[in-house]
Parts: C-alpha cells; sequence; structure tokens
C-alpha cells in the first residue's frame, strides 16, 4: 500500500510516501513559509534527487495540493497518477483522552479533535487545517496517528497531578505524554532486534532530540512518561527546561513584572540547553565546546545527562528492574558522550556500558552494552513516520476486509 | 480575504508598533515615510523595542530576524499600490490625513482598504474629502500597540459592514480584541483614561504626594498595571496634551482641561518615554530608571 504521511504545522507541511510492503520511502519533502512571501516546496527522492521551489502557497489546501501535484508530476515526480496513493496517515500532537490509538478520520473525529483545541492550541489546529484540506483533495481514506496515544495505558495514579482534582474534572488536566509513536516503535524494535516480543520484557526507551522525553515500558504498553500536560516537563531540552519548582516561575513573575506570554517564552524557548549555556540549544555545539574544555557546557552536559540518570532510577523501581534502554532521536542516536554520561555509575543497577562499542555507535542500530550487563543497552533509530503509514495500511485494510 | 500584506504611512510610535505587530502575525509590511532618515528612526525603534522583549524573554532572536525580514521601507508613496490594507499613522490633523488619503486614493486599487490611527480626528470628516469614503475606517491603538491587544475600531458614517468585518478579520489576525464604538470624541479608552491622567497631574502639581506614589497609589490600590503619570510617560507628554485640548474642545468639559504642567514639560522638552525623561527618567533603551 502507498501511503502519504502528513505532519502539518502553522507554516509547514512535512510528508513522506511510503510503500508499507516494502517499508520503503519513496519520496519526502516539505512546504515552507505558507501563507507568507517566498514559500517554496521541496521534493527528495532516495536516489539523491531533490527539487526545491518557490511556489506561492497561501494555505494548507494550496500546500497539499502542490504536493500531490509534484509527487505526480511527469518529469520529476513519482508517481504516474495520483490514484496510486491508497491512503493519507496524518500526525496529530493531541489526542486528548478521548484517543488511545490510531482512528479511522471521520467527520466526528475532526469534530472532536476541535473540541479538544483548548488542550494543544498550537499544534492541533495546523493538524485539523491539514486533515481538512487533504479530506478536500484526495478522495482515500486517512488516519489520524496521535503523539499521546501510545501513553494512554498510564494508570491514574501516575497521570494524575496533586493539585485539586477538580482542575482534572473540569479542564482535563493530567499527564498526556508525547513523542508516543517514536517510544512505540523504538520499544517494539528493540524486542524484533532481540527477537522476541514485548510480552513479559521491561524497559525505559529515551528520547533525546530537540524535546526529549522518557517512557517506562511494561508488556510494550507505556506505564510512565516525562512529559506531562504539555511537553514542557520532564528532561532538559533545547530551549525548555523540564521539571522545576513551579514556585520559581510565579517568583520570577513577580520579580520581573512578566506577562503570562513571556513567562512561557522563558520556559519553553529560552531555558534549557540555550538557557544554561547562553549560547546554543544545539547540543551538537554544546559538545564541541565541553570537548574544548568550556566550563559551561561541562555544566550543560552534566546537568543534562544528570536528569536522564535520576529518570532512569526512578522508572528502575517503577519497573522492578529493566531488560533494556533504548536511546533514540537526534542525541540519543548520535551523542555517544550523552548516553555515556547518563549511564555513568549505575553498575549497582546492572548497567554496564561497552565503552568502545558506544563510542563507536553513530545513527545506527546497535547494543552498546557489555556482555555481562544484566540490562541491555540498545541505540534504535526513530521513524515515526513508518509507524503512522503502517498504521494507516493497517486500519484502511481492516477496512477493505 | 486572504491578507498578505500591509501598508503603513508613518514611522513613528504608533506606526512602529503597528508595524511590528503586523510583520510579529507573518504578514509583510511596508512602511512610507518622507525621509530615509525617520524610516531609519523607525526601523531603530522597531529594533530597540524587540530588543527589549527579547531581554525579558517576549521574542526570541529567531522571532526578530523573522519580524525585521517582513518589514520593508520606502519613500516613494508609488510603492503602496499593490498593498491591500493601508494604516495611517502620522498625520496629527484633519488637514493631513485627509491629505494622505487623497494622495493614496490616486495611487491604490479601488478595493485597497484604508484605515487610520485615530484618536480623536472624526473618520466621517475624512470620508467627507475622499472618492471612495465607504472603505475608510477608524482605529484606535493603545500603546504599546504590539503588547495591547484592545483595538478599538470607529466606523464613518459611510464605511461599510464588508469593511467592518475585514478590519475585525485582521485585528484577530494580529491578536487583538476590537471593539466597535460610535464615533465621539476620545471614543472609549481615552475619554475615560484622559480625566486620571490629567488629575494625577494636578495632584502632583498640588503637592499631594511624589509621582512614584500617585502611580503606586493607583497601581496597588486599583490593580491597575501601571500608574496614570507612567501612562502619560508612554504616551508622549505632547500627545496627551493634545489628547486634552482636543477632548476639552469638542465636549467642553473641565475634566478635560489640561493641567498647567503638561505644557510647562513640553516647553521643556520633557515628552515622556520617547525623549528620556517625563514625570519619570527613562535608559537609552527605553527603560524606566527606578527611583527617578
Amino acid at each position: 500500500m502507498k501511503v502519504l504521511t502528513l505532519n502539518c504545522g502553522s507554516s509547514t507541511v512535512k510528508y513522506k510516501l511510503i510503500d508499507t510492503e516494502s517499508q520503503v520511502n519513496i519520496a519526502t519533502g516539505k512546504v515552507e513559509r505558507i501563507g507568507m512571501i517566498g514559500a517554496s516546496l521541496e521534493l527528495k527522492v532516495p536516489d539523491g534527487r531533490k527539487v526545491l521551489r518557490e511556489v506561492e502557497i497561501l494555505d494548507h489546501v494550496m500546500a497539499i495540493n502542490a504536493i500531490l501535484k509534484i509527487l505526480a508530476e511527469p518529469k520529476v515526480g513519482v508517481l504516474k497518477d495520483l490514484d496510486e496513493i491508497d491512503a493519507v496517515g496524518h500526525r496529530v500532537v493531541h489526542g486528548g483522552e478521548t484517543f488511545s490509538g490510531s482512528v479511522l478520520i471521520t467527520d466526528r473525529v475532526v469534530q472532536t479533535l476541535k473540541d479538544n483545541i483548548q488542550l494543544a492550541p498550537l499544534h492541533n489546529p495546523p493538524n485539523i487545517q491539514g486533515i481538512e484540506a487533504a479530506m478536500a483533495l484526495l478522495d482515500v481514506p486517512m488516519v489520524g496517528v496521535f503523539d499521546t496515544a501510545f501513553h494512554s495505558t498510564i494508570p491514574e495514579h501516575s497521570f494524575i497531578y496533586p493539585i485539586p482534582y477538580q482542575l482534572y474534572k473540569k479542564y482535563a488536566i493530567r499527564r498526556y505524554g508525547f513523542h508516543g509513536t517514536s517510544h512505540r516503535f523504538v520499544s517494539q524494535r528493540a524486542c524484533e532486534m532481540n527477537g522476541h516480543d514485548c510480552k513479559n520484557r521491561t524497559m525505559i526507551t529515551i528520547h533525546l532530540g530537540n524535546g526529549a522525553s522518557m517512557a517506562a515500558i511494561r508488556n510494550g504498553k507505556s506505564v510512565d512518561t516525562s512529559m506531562g500536560f504539555t511537553p514542557l516537563e520532564g528532561l532538559v531540552m533545547g530551549t525548555r527546561c523540564g521539571d522545576i519548582d513551579p514556585a520559581i516561575i510565579l517568583h520570577i513573575m513577580r520579580q520581573e513584572k512578566l506577562s503570562l506570554h513571556e513567562a512561557d517564552n522563558l520556559l519553553n524557548k529560552f531555558s534549557g540547553i540555550l538557557g544554561i549555556s547562553g549560547r546554543s540549544s544545539d547540543m551538537r555545539d554544546i559538545e564541541e565546546l565541553y570537548f574544548a574544555g568550556d566550563k559551561q557546557a561541562h555544566l550543560v552536559i552534566n546537568i543534562y545527562a544528570y536528569r536522564i540518570k535520576k529518570y532512569i532510577g526512578s522508572y528502575f523501581a517503577v519497573l522492578n528492574g529493566v531488560d533494556y534502554i533504548v536511546f533514540t532521536a537526534g542525541i540519543g542516536e548520535n551523542s555517544p558522550l550523552i548516553r555515556e554520561k547518563s549511564l555513568e555509575g549505575l553498575d549497582h543497577l546492572g548497567i554496564l556500558l561497552d565503552k568502545k562499542k558506544n563510542d563507536e555507535v553513530v545513527g545506527q542500530e546497535a547494543v552498546i552494552s557489555a556482555k555481562d550487563s544484566a540490562t541491555k543497552v540498545l541505540v534504535v533509530p526513530t521513524n515515526e513516520e513508518l509507524v503512522i503509514a503502517l498504521d494507516t495500511a493497517d486500519i484502511v485494510s481492516r477496512l477493505k476486509k | 480575504m486572504r491578507i498578505q500584506k500591509i501598508g503603513v504611512v508613518g514611522c513613528g510610535t504608533v506606526a512602529q508598533g503597528i508595524a511590528l505587530n503586523i510583520a510579529h502575525a507573518k504578514l509583510e509590511v511596508i512602511m512610507y515615510d518622507e525621509t530615509e532618515n525617520w524610516l531609519k528612526e523607525g526601523l531603530a525603534g522597531i529594533e530597540l523595542t524587540i530588543d527589549n522583549e527579547i531581554s525579558r524573554w517576549g521574542l526570541t532572536p529567531a522571532d526578530k530576524k523573522a519580524i525585521m525580514s517582513r518589514i520593508s521601507t520606502t519613500m516613494k508613496m508609488r510603492d503602496l499600490k499593490d498593498v491591500q490594507i493601508l494604516i495611517e499613522a502620522k498625520g496629527r490633523s484633519l488637514e493631513e490625513k485627509a491629505k494622505i488619503f487623497m494622495d493614496m486614493e490616486a495611487i491604490c486599487h479601488d478595493t485597497t482598504i484604508f484605515m487610520t490611527n485615530t484618536t480623536t480626528i472624526g473618520v466621517t470628516d475624512i470620508q467627507k474629502q475622499l472618492m471612495f469614503p465607504e472603505r475608510i475606517i477608524g482605529l484606535h491603538f493603545i500603546l504599546p500597540v504590539h503588547k495591547s491587544i484592545i483595538v478599538e475600531v470607529i466606523k464613518g458614517i459611510h464605511t461599510t459592514e464588508d469593511v467592518v468585518k475585514t478590519t475585525k478579520f485582521l485585528m484577530d489576525t494580529l491578536g487583538k480584541k476590537s471593539i466597535e464604538v460610535y464615533e465621539y470624541p476620545g471614543f472609549v479608552t481615552t475619554r475615560i483614561i484622559m480625566p486620571m491622567i490629567n488629575t494625577a497631574a494636578h495632584v502632583l502639581l498640588e503637592g499631594l504626594a511624589s509621582a512614584e506614589d500617585i502611580d503606586r497609589a493607583i497601581n496597588l490600590g486599583y490593580n491597575i498595571t501601571q500608574g496614570p503619570l507612567a501612562m502619560a510617560d508612554e504616551m508622549g507628554i505632547d500627545v496627551a496634551l493634545t489628547y486634552l485640548d482636543s477632548i476639552y474642545k469638542q465636549l467642553g468639559d473641565p475634566s478635560y482641561r489640561p493641567c498647567p504642567l503638561f505644557r510647562k514639560m513640553v516647553r521643556e522638552g520633557r515628552l515622556g518615554v520617547k525623549s528620556g525623561q517625563g514625570f519619570f527618567k527613562y535608559d537609552k533603551m527605553k527603560r524606566r530608571i527606578q527611583n527617578s
């Protein structure tokens, strides 16, 4: 089945066309600067060919239309006819409490997403615009795959915050967790790599991208995760602070007379790696400084890795022992330093890294723990689009039956 | 209507705020004014506002780059011919505003919507001098424009409902709540706030309390984020004086008769934030110097 996956932001649409039988990417690309002067359309095919055009794209309908046109364009495209697209899979950030798995998109689903907008005011509106635009242009089944869905199995004692319970009832304030598609993919892949399914296995998955989160997984199901009501909680991230004492922000707001918007920006855009380093939000820059002996970069790396270590410890307790620890996403896949620092001194928990192996592994699947490590440590590159495509194919093929 | 490009006539404090607000909402904006120097100062003012925002985490350096890339300037009115909406924030009198719009009518498409930022000048009075009076509408922004979320929308007698609708849509896009008001001196906001500012100046003149304490009393006593004297500094002492004079002339209500302190301050060049000193003192970054 040929599935087009779409990831719609407010002014961008990222897409991938995937053959789900062979699990091969047929084409990838993006539209940027939607609604602005100088909008661009990009198409990349696996043989290395790349097309980049400046086009007038005023909204998501025009963006998706441009994507469809270029995919089927005689000289540069990869499809003879748009009929070859069997289904569309949409990444949706927030499914709220309604969606515990991927769903076939109907008018009712779209309405429910609209009802949930207040939970993800930045992300869900463009997701919905993308869905409506695709529905207007293509007459094929569409599936929504939610970032929150994988964490819907988290038990109540973990997702309820210790604040007045009525706030949960009134505003659905609870832990939702994000990066679910990635945690799900790498946890399953880790089991496959070891030749069994996820039953009776416990693992900790560590997704370290610009945003970062961890999940505690038992029997293939998420039982806890570090991100919470929003993607701000948990680990130290590129520009987000992760866990801090909530009273700090109230204090700063009072001292600096900050507005809600400024306080929100302070925590989401000026904190984390950027906030501590004062120089960059990119871990690659910080590592470069670290190896050059920069003191502040050492502090960043230590804080970053220490937070991961603390979560590993707490998830060890949650899971009562861990079979696998899986690193994924930009930093998780490519930074031996962060992996080493995060696992340093955990030998009492039975975690022993093969230092040489760890240093060698960059951006590829591998086991990096020592042979006598009780917990296996793996690196598994994530592939969220593939999960979206496979879920879509699965739901659509059942529909056909 | 898909709005992509907006023209702004003027590059003073209000015009800077409008341009910044538009560019931050991801729309293209072209600013017109008569001299290169004014435009340069206008752009520098916008950059300074953004830098202040960055220093208090309101905007990021990436936001600054994106915002500045969407703002262009020109000294040729003709360069505004293709904008869909034109916002004027330059004319200080009815004559100046009418002249700008008459000139723009000769340049812009018939469908271009004209908006004028006005506090005391009537939209209908401007309409009387135009060929297509139905397309002009009044806006009253509150300073600082990029932060205040309220805009008063003033319909002239000939303004069409379509123009009102597009105006409200644009204000939504800019993240502002619009309230529709009738044409009347000072509309709602200026009409209500000016007697308080005027009284605060009288209280200071009469020696009841220091400027600091007057503002603190109102600020903390009534939970108003800014005291009346700081508000006047932000507005510009000369501008506050113009508002008071104009409303007093039109309504005859003595609560708008300007406190003599305003004229004295204008004579001395103490114009508020923009001159570095008004009721309080300000540094080069336009930040209040404490205990001033």
